[in-house]
């Protein structure tokens, strides 16, 4: 008998079968499953495994991986038979599934762009060693984005992974609490003891430790800020290679939660898949209706604890200003600190006057550029203050 | 640690340890170690969940860990411990010792006092991953919960005083709930799911074959029908397989061979917990008969 290996399956799936599967996907999830990238990721590779040898095993599979209670787990049979057996149609009463919103060569390309620096997987920690020398390297950090040639931006990207990786353990040190605590803390009643030789005199009390608070970004992938939002979508893979608590978030005409998949550290799959999700990358953004849902469904997970809120966006909406604002009022609540990052906000001259960015100057605790790497890393003066 | 090649493989194990499966089920827990997620198993009492975890641990040949889960049980129950008694014996014979405080303090704090609970264990040191059961889940209360998700995302741990630990392998985790309440939808997005659903006619009459072989087929045949009805009727506490086979072997141990009206109602309190179950048997028994093979 032959253990599988998992790149012999993910290598099955075809593009094609990837866009029925994550259509699928679409489908239950207009029927009320939850159901993110990752489970989509995790459904090319049962596909993958069993499609073709032992379709049982493959619908069995899927049950497994997107059922999350009984109610679910008796209703997926019909859907999955609907919509796997009558071709094209997608499981009934779900909304018709939104198409990727771009040309594929573009899509390809942008994964490709993302997954740019995977092959080469190098460690290392000083800065010193980049070959491009201390002030070849500081001239990198403090370009526009927008203007780098694509060599300079491999070169950037693997100074930036760097950079925020220390930035992140320092602010991981900094940031992480715990969760573990006794009403008498025994440890340090122990400690406190150590010099009268055992006798317990001394209680020492715990307090009632506060959680730091966590993550969570947001980050605008419309198509008015490819260039940036690559780079932040980097940004916030470092940052959670190294923070238990960060939710990551893509938006534009909706809000879809990366942040397994980021944390899987396999940036190229996840890339690649997030092309083929009905992400309308590059349609108009709708901030107002993106916080709407991050208020409402994330209000027990990525909201829990008072987060501090980071938002990458050039406040291009689409949306209604009214909705956009009651949003962020509400954010305001269970938030720590809303820190809005502007890419534009680095050009000469450039004034906050889109209707979106005027509308959600007032409730911002920080508005801050974040056209360069300099700009992405001063962010850390934010997160511990 | 026999790596799980495949369900084909699987389902022998399991029938070699006893354990009839449903063939979803191997699906599902091929899946679990493939996709290295956590399985999420529900279903009425006594459909075999938890020793879906005992077997499978069998099955791998590796060790089981069980943390069964209570209303009030803390991070610090279910994943480590000082060893306090040790810890104050060790200061009173450090005592005229001329080491520093902090020397005393670091040795104290030193990995021979860590008392490890299940969590702690199951992440830890090991050539071969472990089969995590984290049993009833929903006894306990959400901040665990919340606990329990991050340490399954991450199966790492930070212990101020050691560092942190990372697990060498990732374990196998099982968790099962009996619905006593709604666990988030982080947890359940985090986990696989399987529902357990009550073995069928035939199923049910291998699975008591396969542990009490010395039954007669008759009556093995006889007590599966008669469950299969009370399964269809509106019970307070429908019985489950466990239930099954306790009535199975009471029958046993009476000499009976065969069942009527009066050997149900001998031996109802087997498999039928309150006197209001007992009142709709009795009610229905007729029809209950009637449908029994070989009546
Ligand atoms: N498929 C099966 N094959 C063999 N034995 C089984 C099977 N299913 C259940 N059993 C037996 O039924 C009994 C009950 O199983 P178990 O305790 O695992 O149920 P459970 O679902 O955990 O119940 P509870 O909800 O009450 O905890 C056990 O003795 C187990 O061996
Ligand atoms: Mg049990």
């Amino acid at each position: 008998m032959n253990p599988i290996h998992p790149q012999a399956e993910q290598e099955a799936v075809s593009a094609l079968l990837a866009g029925r599967l994550t259509d699928f996907c679409h489908g239950l999830r207009g029927r009320g499953f939850r159901i993110g990238v990752k489970e989509t990721l995790d459904a090319c590779r049962i596909a993958g495994r069993f499609m073709a040898t032992d379709y049982p095993a493959f619908r069995d599979g899927l049950r497994s991986l997107l059922c999350a209670s009984e109610e679910q787990w008796r209703a997926f049979g019909p859907c999955f038979d609907a919509f796997w057996s009558r071709g094209e149609q997608s499981p009934p009463s779900a909304p018709a599934p939104m198409l990727p919103d771009m040309a594929g060569d573009s899509a390809e390309e942008r994964a490709r762009q993302i997954a740019g620096r995977d092959g080469e997987a190098e460690e290392g920690d000083q800065e010193g060693t980049l070959t491009t020398g201390a002030s070849a390297a500081q001239a990198l950090r403090l370009t526009d984005l927008s203007l780098l040639s694509a060599a300079d931006l491999r070169q950037l990207e693997r100074l930036a992974e760097r950079l925020w990786r220390r930035m992140s353990l320092r602010l991981a040190r900094r940031l992480r609490g715990h969760y573990l605590a006794s009403r008498i803390d025994l440890r340090r009643t122990l400690r406190r003891n150590i010099s009268r030789g055992g006798e317990l005199l001394e209680l020492v009390h715990a307090g009632k430790k506060r959680r730091k608070p966590g993550l969570v970004l947001l980050l605008d992938v419309s198509g008015s800020m490819n260039q940036y939002s690559l780079f932040f979508l980097r940004f916030a893979h470092a940052l959670q290679q190294h923070f238990r608590r960060v939710h990551s978030f893509l938006f534009s005409t909706h809000l879809v939660e990366v942040s397994e998949v980021l944390r899987g550290g396999d940036l190229s799959a996840a890339l690649e898949l997030l092309s083929h999700m009905s992400l309308g990358w590059g349609g108009g953004t709708q901030i107002g209706e993106s916080l709407q849902k991050l208020n409402r469904d994330y209000g027990d997970s990525a909201l829990r604890g008072r987060p501090y809120l980071i938002v990458l966006s050039d406040g291009w909406d689409v949306g209604e200003t009214e909705l956009l604002s009651a949003e962020l009022q509400a954010l305001r609540r269970r938030v720590s600190k809303i820190i809005w990052l502007n890419p534009l906000l680095g050009m000469e001259g450039y004034e906050p006057l889109t209707r979106g960015m005027r509308t959600a100057l007032p409730w911002l605790n920080v508005f801050a550029p974040a056209h360069n790497l300099e700009s992405l890393l001063d962010i850390e003066r934010h997160l511990v203050g | 640690m026999p790596p799980i090649e495949n369900t084909v493989w699987l389902e022998q194990r399991f029938r070699a340890q006893g354990y009839i499966p449903e063939p979803a089920l191997l699906t599902s827990l091929y899946l679990q170690a493939r996709l290295a997620r956590p399985l999420l198993l529900e279903g009425h009492a006594g459909v075999g969940k938890t020793e879906t975890a005992k077997v499978l641990a069998q099955v791998l040949d590796t060790e089981l860990i069980r943390l069964q889960c209570y209303e009030g049980l803390d991070a610090n129950a279910a994943l480590y411990e000082w060893n306090y008694q040790k810890q104050l014996l060790a200061i009173k014979l450090q005592e005229g010792d001329a080491r520093s405080l902090a020397d005393k303090e670091r040795h104290i704090f030193g990995r021979e006092y860590l008392l490890e609970r299940p969590l702690l264990r199951a992440i830890g040191e090991r050539d071969a991953p472990a089969v995590l059961l984290i049993d009833e889940v929903d006894r306990a209360d959400e901040e665990f919960e919340a606990f329990l998700l991050e340490l399954l995302s991450e199966y790492q741990v930070t212990i101020p005083e050691i560092g942190t630990v990372r697990a060498s392998c990732v374990p196998h985790v099982l968790l099962t709930s009996n619905r006593t309440r709604e666990l988030s939808d982080a947890l359940k997005r985090r986990c696989l799911y399987h529902w357990i659903e009550y073995p069928d006619q035939e199923r049910e009459r291998e699975i008591i074959r396969a542990r009490i072989p010395e039954i007669p087929d008759a009556l093995a045949r006889q007590v599966v029908g008669v469950m299969q009805s009370l399964r269809g009727l509106n019970l307070d506490k429908p019985p489950g397989v466990a239930e099954s086979l306790d009535w199975a072997l009471a029958l046993l141990a009476l000499g009976k061979s065969g069942l009527d009206a009066a050997v149900l109602e001998e031996t109802m309190g087997c498999f039928l917990k309150s006197n209001e179950d007992f009142r709709v048997l009795r009610a229905n028994m007729e029809g209950i008969l009637a449908t029994m093979p070989g009546a």
